[in-house]
């Protein structure tokens, strides 16, 4: 082996990963390039959020019933309300892809144009997740009535929280694209941002069957 | 304006919490002057405070792991003593004291010395292991860091600053419900634990994408180490456990902060889901400790009896079974709560199978001995006593996994024999092997064998001494957690447990010892080759201690099995044969963004327990500030150029060229 | 998992090939595929969960399969969660992270179903009695 054709500095350790054989199969491939890493790594921390979505359900599975003469889901859900709130968010989210596809064009204008769309759909939807709690509240059914409703208040606000996380972020992105246009690390943080957007897309999915749907019939 | 922060927060009337933390504080204080006098404050802050070179993170983690382990130490003193002595009398510790002890001895021993040892030990060899130059974040490695350092920060101003909790490590509610304990004793726990947490979560993040896909070029899953591997399962586990603790957890805080019901007694909140909840953290969290620790002793043995591990695939499979067993079992710490047979039945079961992994690995340790040429330094004797003390632990384990047996031995002192002997057995021998066999590494001298194993034995006739007459006294009836007690036939047996410790104090001194003599001596100690142990995998080819970037060359890892074959080649390219090619590398940049972050965490931390919200959002606006400008960043990486990587690495080849590979071997 | 070989701007190319949600995969027919797929399946649940058509008991079953499938949906048009070889880890760590869900939510209720049931409180005991 001659140590001199294999050289590789931190400047490069991509390069082998880019061979043809060597990254497949046993992982003999050496460094994956940073991309890999990055999409890797923000992607275990999105399943480890997935756990924490996970015990929020259990317990508000568990706490369900546990109503302590307050109401129950059937009495407090209204489903239209969330059908227009699953709408903007599903809409968000393909806006989301639109951003990606514009990244990859590297075309300025319409990324912004899609992440404001994909920002104000979001918004659309905490708004009306705040007015739905806000309605709660005011008649008395706040979290505190019933563990039921403890249960609801934070798995459903987890879920609002993280996507008010996102739009913090989503607004750093645009100025990152703005100002830094299309460096190699800022297409790896959108490439965590559109993760992180399309999974809270997948929670909610989780939570609109779960909770509001199969609620409503129990 | 400061909420319900006092002067009666400090405890004026209690003289044992106010001159230790007076002492402490002083202590600190003087290094802090010291530091400053000396000048050393620059260095200090270049090299360590702001570094995200792994392998001083490693170090620091380390040295707060062991700083913590003192601390647990001295409330496991008190606590030997208390029960010494409060036969028929209360004793010298009041029982809101002793409360406070033995919480804070759990929380601190198993989340704040534990676990910084054993991640600290990761840091500084996985990524040397692995033949690269960092871990896959850098940054966010300091971050986990100071987090940590944070939580453990939280838990020491406790002391003098109001109060800890009384509830024992894991807060069970009701009790620890805002109207059973509405001192700011919970909260601390709450938030110290939940910090040190998400650094800890962000931690396994790191190593498994380093794992997985940051390994030098050629070495294919199974050419990893077993310390690579049985860090690897220990990360995934705490992926999988750690948001499970920070859900929960999160769930009593909103109980307390806010008035939710989920564990309370009214309203339909259910107690019982927090026990549920918390040991689905807190069994996996034992096995996030303990694999590492497998790890730990698959290298010393295999190192000390010149042999390859014996059943290296067989050592994976039974990791990675246990990995995922491990998220079966976590009834059998509640055995007693009343899911009723069937439950208990798989729980029990599943319980016994798991031990079946950890026989595998002891078979294979065994094998790995047998026919070796085996040296008895200080890292082998820790082994061989963890081999000895684990599987009586674990076999106790096996008897508490029975559900009839466990509804006798439920939270007696038998239980608490039985886990100090896995815990201590298993995780701290190791650690304590772990840092003489990784010394030389990391700072270029070994440790002295001496006093090194004086306090191996020390300590192992110490643990017995204390240990076993607590199984006894646990068959006799006797609950943990007791501050006085007036049954006569427990008292001879508690107070030969109160002698182990003095033993067990003995062999604590022993080992400061040694790290003094050995830093006293370490120019007769020095270790030039970089090799010290004649080791088998790829930390032993570069020098001791490492250059900031590890390998000048990334190394090619050929060999299909034998790691010793695999240092060898890595060896002969960076000790022998022609030089390489040496190029210009790029390395992260020292940040201080994992300190700044703890910093504003330890605002937010201490404002939020003692509700003090202005100063919460103050905390909460900086740490947002830290991450945009840590973000808005242009230039993350520095370079080295060819000329210094140059220097460095033939400085290293001569030295080892100079000596005789295995000459400074024991 | 495809990798785009029509080469976009190679300064910007630097690094970025492989791994999940490659943006170089991005397709706009990917797109509106997977959103169309997904609001019909919204469509379905939502009209599952009003209807009298289908046996009760069975609505939630029902549910739950559509919310999987939509999940399915969003992890491989929106996330690009394939099965080629690059995605390996990916769908292995998913693997992981599921079955640990699985585990915990299943274990959990369960665990609590057969304590409510054997640690009934003395008040609905006698409501059931009654």
């Amino acid at each position: 082996m001659s140590a001199a054709g294999t050289t590789i500095t931190i400047s490069d350790p991509y390069r082998l990963a880019r061979g043809p054989n060597l990254a497949r199969g046993h992982g003999g491939g050496g460094p994956a390039t940073k991309r890999v890493i990055v999409g890797y790594g923000f992607w275990l921390f999105l399943l480890s959020d997935i756990v924490i979505f996970a015990c929020l359900f259990a317990t508000y599975t568990v706490l369900a019933n546990a109503t302590a003469g307050g109401p129950r889901a059937r009495d407090i859900f209204d489903l239209n309300h969330v059908a227009i709130e699953t709408a903007c968010l599903l809409a968000s989210s393909f806006f989301c892809g639109l951003a990606t596809i514009a990244v990859a064009r590297r075309n300025q204008i319409l990324i912004q144009a899609a992440l404001i769309a994909t920002g104000l759909l979001g918004l659309a939807f905490i708004l009306l997740e705040a007015s739905e709690f806000a309605a709660l509240y005011a008649r008395g059914d706040g979290p505190t009535r019933s563990a039921f409703l403890t249960g609801f208040f934070t798995l459903v606000g987890c879920h609002g929280v993280h996507v008010t996380a996102g739009l913090l972020w989503l607004g750093t992105m645009m100025a990152q694209f703005f100002a830094k246009g299309f460096r190699p690390d800022i297409g790896r943080r959108f490439l965590c941002f559109s993760m992180f957007w399309h999974f809270l897309d997948i929670v909610w999915v989780a939570i609109f069957s779960l909770v509001y749907l199969v609620g409503t019939r129990l | 304006m400061l909420g319900k922060l006092t002067w009666d927060a400090i405890p004026f009337d209690q003289p044992i919490p106010l001159i230790s933390g007076a002492v402490v504080i002083l202590a600190a204080l003087g290094v802090l002057v010291w530091v400053i006098a000396k000048g050393w404050l620059p260095y200090l802050w270049k090299e360590w405070i702001t570094s995200v070179d792994h392998k001083h993170i490693g170090i620091m983690y380390v040295l707060l792991g062991l700083l913590m382990l003192v601390r647990g130490f001295i409330d496991a003193i008190m606590m030997r003593a208390q029960q010494a002595l409060a036969f028929h009398a209360q004793g010298y510790l009041p029982p809101e004291h002793y409360d406070q002890v033995f919480s804070a001895h759990g929380t601190i021993m198993v989340l704040f010395a534990a676990m910084p040892l054993v991640i600290g030990i990761m840091n500084f060899v996985v990524p040397l292991q692995l033949g690269v130059r960092d871990v896959a974040f850098p940054t966010l490695n300091s971050v986990s860091f100071w987090l940590t350092a944070t939580g453990a920060l939280l838990v020491n101003m406790s002391l003098i600053v109001g109060e800890f909790a009384r509830t024992g490590w894991l807060p069970y509610p009701p009790l620890s419900e805002l109207r059973y304990s509405p001192g700011v004793g919970v909260d601390y726990y709450l938030w110290a634990v939940q910090i040190s947490g998400v650094g800890t979560l962000l931690t396994g993040i790191n190593f498994v994408t380093t794992i997985l896909k940051m390994r030098a070029p050629g070495m294919t899953y199974f050419r990893m180490p077993m310390f690579c591997w049985t860090a690897l399962a220990s990360c995934l586990l705490i992926l999988a456990a750690f948001p499970v603790l920070t859900a929960t957890l999160a769930m009593l805080t909103l109980d307390r902060y806010l008035g939710f019901h989920f564990f309370t007694n009214e309203a339909g909140g259910n107690a019982m889901m927090f026990m549920n909840l918390i040991w689905a953290w807190g069994h996996p969290e034992v096995y996030i400790l303990v694999l590492p620790a497998f790890g730990i002793y698959s290298e010393v043995i295999s190192t000390f009896s010149g042999k390859p591990l014996f059943g290296y695939r067989s050592m994976v499979a039974a990791t990675l079974f246990i990995c995922i067993v491990s998220f079966c079992v976590w009834l059998h710490h509640f055995f007693t709560m009343g899911a009723g047979g069937d439950v208990n039945a798989v729980f029990g079961i599943a319980t016994s199978i798991i031990a079946v992994g950890t026989g595998v690995k002891m078979y294979n340790w065994l094998f790995t001995m047998y026919g070796g040429r085996i040296r008895f330094t200080t890292p082998m004797l820790w082994s061989l006593g963890f081999m000895t003390t684990f599987i009586t632990g674990g076999m106790t384990g096996v008897l508490l996994a029975v559900p009839p047996a466990d509804f006798l031995l439920h939270n007696s002192m038998f239980l608490v024999a039985h886990f100090h002997h896995v815990i201590v057995g298993g995780v701290v021998f190791a650690v304590l092997a772990g840092i003489t066999y990784w010394w030389p590494k990391a700072f270029g001298y070994r440790l002295e064998e001496f006093w090194g194993k004086a306090a191996f034995w020390f300590a192992l006739a110490g643990f017995y001494v204390t240990f076993v007459p607590l199984y006894v006294v646990g068959i006799l009836g006797m609950t943990r957690r007791l501050q006085h007690y007036d049954v006569a036939e427990w008292r001879p047996w508690l107070m030969i447990s109160a002698a182990g410790i003095l033993v067990l104090i003995a062999g604590a001194i022993c080992q400061m010892v040694q790290l003094s003599v050995s830093f006293l001596r370490r120019n007769e100690l020095r270790d030039t080759t970089g090799d010290p142990w004649d080791g088998r995998s790829l930390e032993w080819a570069t020098a001791s201690p490492p250059p900031v970037f590890n390998f000048a060359v990334l190394p090619q890892v050929q060999d299909a099995e034998a790691f010793w074959d695999v240092k060898r080649r890595a060896r002969e390219m960076h000790g022998s044969g022609s030089e390489p090619h040496y190029e210009a590398l790029e390395m992260p940049r020292n940040s201080p963004t994992g300190f700044v972050c703890a910093f504003f965490a330890t605002i937010i931390g201490f404002a939020l327990v003692w509700h003090i919200w202005w100063l919460m959002i103050v905390g909460l606006v900086g740490a947002y500030a830290t991450f945009v400008v840590f973000a808005w960043r242009d230039v993350p990486e520095y370079v080295i150029p060819a000329e210094e990587v140059a220097r460095l690495d033939r400085a290293n080849r001569i030295a080892r060229q100079e000596a005789p590979y295995g000459a400074s071997a024991i | 998992m495809t990798i785009d070989a029509n080469g976009h701007d190679p300064e910007y190319q630097d690094d970025d090939r492989g791994g999940a949600s490659d943006e170089h995969s991005a397709r706009l027919g990917t797109y509106v595929l997977g959103f169309a797929l997904a609001v019909l399946l919204t469509i379905a649940s939502f009209w599952v969960a009003k209807t009298d058509l289908i046996y009760g008991p069975g609505i939630p079953v029902a549910l739950a399969t559509l919310a999987v499938a939509q999940m399915g949906i969003h992890l491989v048009f929106f996330l690009h969660l394939t099965t080629a070889p690059d995605n390996t880890n990916n769908v292995l760590a998913l693997a992981f992270g599921l079955l640990i869900v699985g585990l915990v939510v299943f274990g959990s209720v369960w665990i609590m179903a057969h304590l409510n049931h054997n640690l009934m409180p003395m008040q609905q005991l006698m409501q059931m009695q009654r």
